[in-house]
C-alpha cells in the first residue's frame, strides 16, 4: 500500500457464534492515523469485525474469537490481557447514540473518572472541554454542561458519544455505523469530525453508506458473507476494484 | 359481496365496537361504585371516631380529702388518690339519688376521669380548695349515644346503659355540660380495654418498627440478589431454577411465612415473640420476591447500548452495572419496594402465628418491645363486643388507608419524576 505504519493487524482471524460462522480468516492491516472504511452488506460480518479489536464480543456468551489480533505488534486476543485496558487505548461508538444517564459534563467526565487520568477537579474540567473541543460540540453545550445528555438532539448525542470516547485518549476509535441514526445536516457534521480526529487518532468506521466510505477513508475493505472479499485504498476501490463482487456491491447492483 | 351486505357488515363491525365500549364503561363503573361504597361505609362508621365525647363537670379540689396542701410535691400529687372529689363531683349531679343509683352515676364518665382530674390538677395548682369546672372523657356507652350510634329507644335491660343514667345525661345536654372535642388521645394512647380510651399508638409504633426491619432487610438483600441475579450470574440450568422459584416465593400465601418465622426464628433461634423484629424479619421474607421482580424487569428495561457504551469506555463490569444501569433501573426498583412494603404494611395473617396479636397497652420504645401493628389492632378490635371499638375498627382502617395512599402516591411521584428525568 504504502508506506504507513500499521497500527492494528489480524490474522486468521475466525469468529463463531455458537456452531454458525460468522468471520472466515480475515487478515487485514490498519494503518495508523488513518480512517479505513469497512463496507459489504447486512450481515456480512463488519460489526463482528471491529468488535474483536476491542474485545466487546466477550461481553456475548456463545460467541468465539479465534487468530491473532495485534495492536503495535502486542497480542490482544488472549485471555490473560487485561480487556478493560485495551478498550482504554481502542475506543469505540455505535450505531445508536448511548450517552449515560447523566449530565453533559458527567458523560464525559465519566472515563477519565474511572481510569484515574485525572487528579483534580481543573484537570477535569479540561479535559472535559478539550473533548466537546475536539468533538465539535463544545460552542453548542458549554452552557448547559449540567444537563443531562439525553436533553441533546440526536446527532449531537452522537457527538458526545465521540466526545465520550477521545475523553481517555484513545489510539484508536472505531466506529459502528456512527451515522445511520442521524440525519444528513447530522451526518454531514460527523464526517467533518471524522476528518479531523484522523490527524491524532487510527478510526475504523463500519458503514452502509458508500459515498461516506469514499468520503472520509483512505482505506476500504469490503466484506461479503462473512469473508474480507477485498481490501485497498478508497480510491482504488471505488474506480478500479479488483474484484468483481466489489464492483457490483459499490454500483447498487446487489446488496 | 354487494354493497348492501357491506353495509351491513360496516354496521355489525360498529355495533360491535359499541358494545366493546359499553362493556368497559360498565365495568368500570361497577369497580368504581364498589369502591365507593367500601370507602363511604368505612368512613361514615369510622369519622366519629375522631371526635371524643367530654362532660363538663364541676369539681371541688377539697384540700382536707385531697390530704394536700400547696406544698406539696408532684410525687406526693401523684400518689394522692382523686376518687373521692371526683365521686362528690359526680354524686352531686343528682343530690337525692337513692345509694343503689350512685354506682350508676360514677359510671357516667370513663374509669380513667381520675387521672383526668390528677393531670388538670398536677397543670393548675392554685385551684386547690376551689372548685372547678373540669372536662372529662364520657364513658365510651353515653358517648356512643351522642354520637347517634346507638338507639335510646330500646327497652331498658338491652342496654348497657339505665333509664337513671339517660336521665342525667340529657339533664347535663340541656345544661350544655356534653362538649365534642377532637380526639387526639386516639393517635397518641394505646390499646386498651375501654373504648373512649383506646387508641393508635401502641400498634403505629409496631407498624412503623416492623416496616423498618422489613425495610432494612429486605431492600439491600432483594437489589444485591437482583442485581447479581441479571447482571452477573450465567445463564444456565441452576439460575433458571433460581428464577422460576423467585416467582414462585411471590405466590406463597404469606400465612406460609408466618409458620417459618414461628418454627424458625421464634422456636429455634429463641428471637422475642410479639416483637416488630421478628415481624419484620417475616414481613421482609415475604416482601423480598416482591423486590426482586420488580428490580429485575427494571435492570431488563435498561438499553443494553448503555452497558456497551460504557465496556466500551473500558469499565469493568461492577463499574458499568452500578455507575450506570443500577441508577437507570432505581425508579422502577423504589416504587417495587414501596408497593411491596405497602403490602407488607397490611398484612395480617403472617404476624398472627408470631404471636404480634397480643394485648398491648404501652407504646413499643424499641424493636424488641412486645407491640401489635395496624391490620392485626383492627383485627382485634373488630372481634370486641363494645359498640365503642365499632367506630375505632373503621378508624383504624382508615389510618390504613391513610398510610398505604401516601406510600403508593409516593411511589408514583418517584417513578414519574426519574422517568421524566432520563428518557
Amino acid at each position: 500500500m504504502n508506506n504507513d505504519k500499521i497500527k492494528i493487524s489480524t490474522r486468521n482471524l475466525n469468529v463463531y457464534y455458537g456452531a454458525k460462522q460468522a468471520l472466515f480468516n480475515i487478515n487485514l492491516d490498519l494503518m495508523e492515523k488513518k480512517v479505513t472504511a469497512l463496507i459489504g452488506p447486512s450481515g456480512c460480518g463488519k460489526s463482528t469485525f471491529i468488535r474483536c479489536l476491542n474485545r466487546m464480543n466477550d461481553v456475548i456468551d456463545i460467541c468465539k474469537v479465534d487468530g491473532s489480533i495485534k495492536v503495535d505488534g502486542s497480542e490482544i486476543n488472549e485471555k490473560n490481557v487485561d480487556v478493560n485496558k485495551i478498550r482504554e487505548r481502542i475506543g469505540m461508538v455505535f450505531q445508536k447514540p448511548n450517552p449515560f444517564p447523566k449530565s453533559i459534563y458527567d458523560n464525559i467526565a465519566y472515563g477519565p473518572r474511572i481510569h484515574g487520568l485525572a487528579e483534580s477537579q481543573n484537570v477535569l474540567d479540561e479535559i472535559v472541554e478539550n473533548s466537546l473541543k475536539k468533538a465539535a460540540l463544545w460552542e453548542e453545550v458549554k452552557d448547559r454542561l449540567n444537563q443531562p445528555g439525553t436533553s441533546l438532539s440526536g446527532g449531537q448525542q452522537q457527538r458526545l458519544c465521540i466526545a465520550r470516547a477521545i475523553s481517555i485518549n484513545p489510539e484508536v476509535i472505531l466506529m459502528d455505523e456512527p451515522c445511520s441514526a442521524l440525519d444528513p445536516i447530522a451526518t454531514a457534521k460527523i464526517e467533518e469530525l471524522i476528518d479531523e480526529l484522523k490527524k491524532s487518532y487510527t478510526i475504523v468506521i463500519v458503514t452502509h453508506s458508500m459515498s461516506q466510505a469514499a468520503r472520509v477513508s483512505q482505506n476500504t475493505g469490503f466484506f461479503h458473507l462473512g469473508k474480507l472479499m477485498e481490501f485497498n485504498l478508497t480510491e482504488k476501490i471505488f474506480k478500479n476494484p479488483d474484484n468483481k463482487m466489489t464492483q457490483d456491491y459499490i454500483t447498487g447492483r446487489f446488496g | 359481496m354487494n354493497n348492501i351486505q357491506k353495509e351491513a357488515l360496516l354496521k355489525k363491525r360498529y355495533n360491535a365496537e359499541k358494545r366493546f365500549k359499553l362493556y368497559g364503561i360498565l365495568s368500570i363503573f361497577l369497580a368504581i361504585s364498589f369502591l365507593f361504597i367500601l370507602i363511604f361505609n368505612i368512613f361514615s362508621k369510622g369519622s366519629s371516631a375522631f371526635l371524643k365525647t367530654e362532660i363538663l363537670l364541676n369539681v371541688n379540689f377539697d384540700q382536707k380529702k385531697l390530704g394536700l396542701n400547696n406544698n406539696s410535691s408532684e410525687k406526693e400529687i401523684r400518689e394522692a388518690s382523686f376518687d373521692e372529689i371526683l365521686k362528690d363531683a359526680l354524686l352531686a349531679l343528682a343530690p337525692s339519688a337513692p345509694e343503689l343509683k350512685q354506682a350508676e352515676l360514677i359510671d357516667i364518665v370513663s374509669i380513667d376521669a381520675e387521672l383526668e382530674i390528677k393531670k388538670f390538677f398536677l397543670n393548675n395548682r392554685d385551684v386547690l380548695n376551689k372548685s372547678y369546672e373540669v372536662s372529662l372523657t364520657l364513658s365510651d356507652d353515653l358517648d356512643q349515644v351522642y354520637k347517634g350510634n346507638f338507639p335510646r329507644d330500646i327497652p331498658e335491660d338491652r342496654r348497657r346503659f339505665s333509664d337513671f343514667q339517660l336521665k342525667i345525661y340529657d339533664e347535663l345536654i340541656s345544661k350544655n355540660k356534653i362538649v365534642s372535642k377532637l380526639n387526639w388521645s386516639f393517635l397518641t394512647n394505646a390499646d386498651s380495654r375501654e373504648p373512649e380510651l383506646a387508641g393508635v399508638a401502641s400498634s403505629l409504633v409496631g407498624s412503623f418498627f416492623t416496616l423498618f426491619v422489613c425495610l432494612l432487610l429486605s431492600f439491600p438483600l432483594g437489589i444485591l440478589a437482583a442485581i447479581y441475579l441479571e447482571e452477573f450470574a450465567p445463564k444456565n440450568k441452576i439460575t433458571e431454577i433460581i428464577e422460576v422459584n423467585v416467582n414462585n416465593l411471590a405466590a406463597v400465601p404469606s400465612i406460609v411465612f408466618g409458620l417459618l418465622g414461628l418454627g424458625v426464628f421464634l422456636n429455634y433461634f429463641y428471637l422475642p415473640r410479639s416483637t416488630p423484629l421478628v415481624g419484620g424479619m417475616v414481613l421482609a421474607l415475604m416482601t423480598l420476591p416482591r423486590i426482586i421482580i420488580p428490580c429485575r424487569a427494571a435492570l431488563k428495561a435498561v438499553p443494553p447500548s448503555i452497558r456497551e457504551g460504557a465496556l466500551a469506555l473500558g469499565a469493568s463490569k461492577v463499574q458499568t452495572v452500578m455507575h450506570n444501569v443500577v441508577p437507570l433501573a432505581m425508579p422502577g426498583t423504589l416504587s417495587g419496594t414501596i408497593i411491596g412494603l405497602s403490602q407488607a404494611l397490611g398484612e395480617t395473617a403472617p404476624l398472627l402465628l408470631i404471636g404480634m396479636v397480643a394485648f398491648i397497652n404501652v407504646v413499643p420504645s424499641t424493636p424488641l418491645d412486645p407491640s401489635a401493628v395496624l391490620p392485626v389492632q383492627v383485627y382485634l378490635w373488630s372481634e370486641s363486643a363494645e359498640r365503642g371499638f365499632v367506630e375505632k375498627t373503621s378508624a383504624t382502617i382508615i389510618i390504613l388507608i391513610f398510610f398505604l395512599i401516601i406510600m403508593n402516591s409516593f411511589a408514583i411521584y418517584l417513578r414519574n419524576k426519574f422517568e421524566k428525568k432520563w428518557s
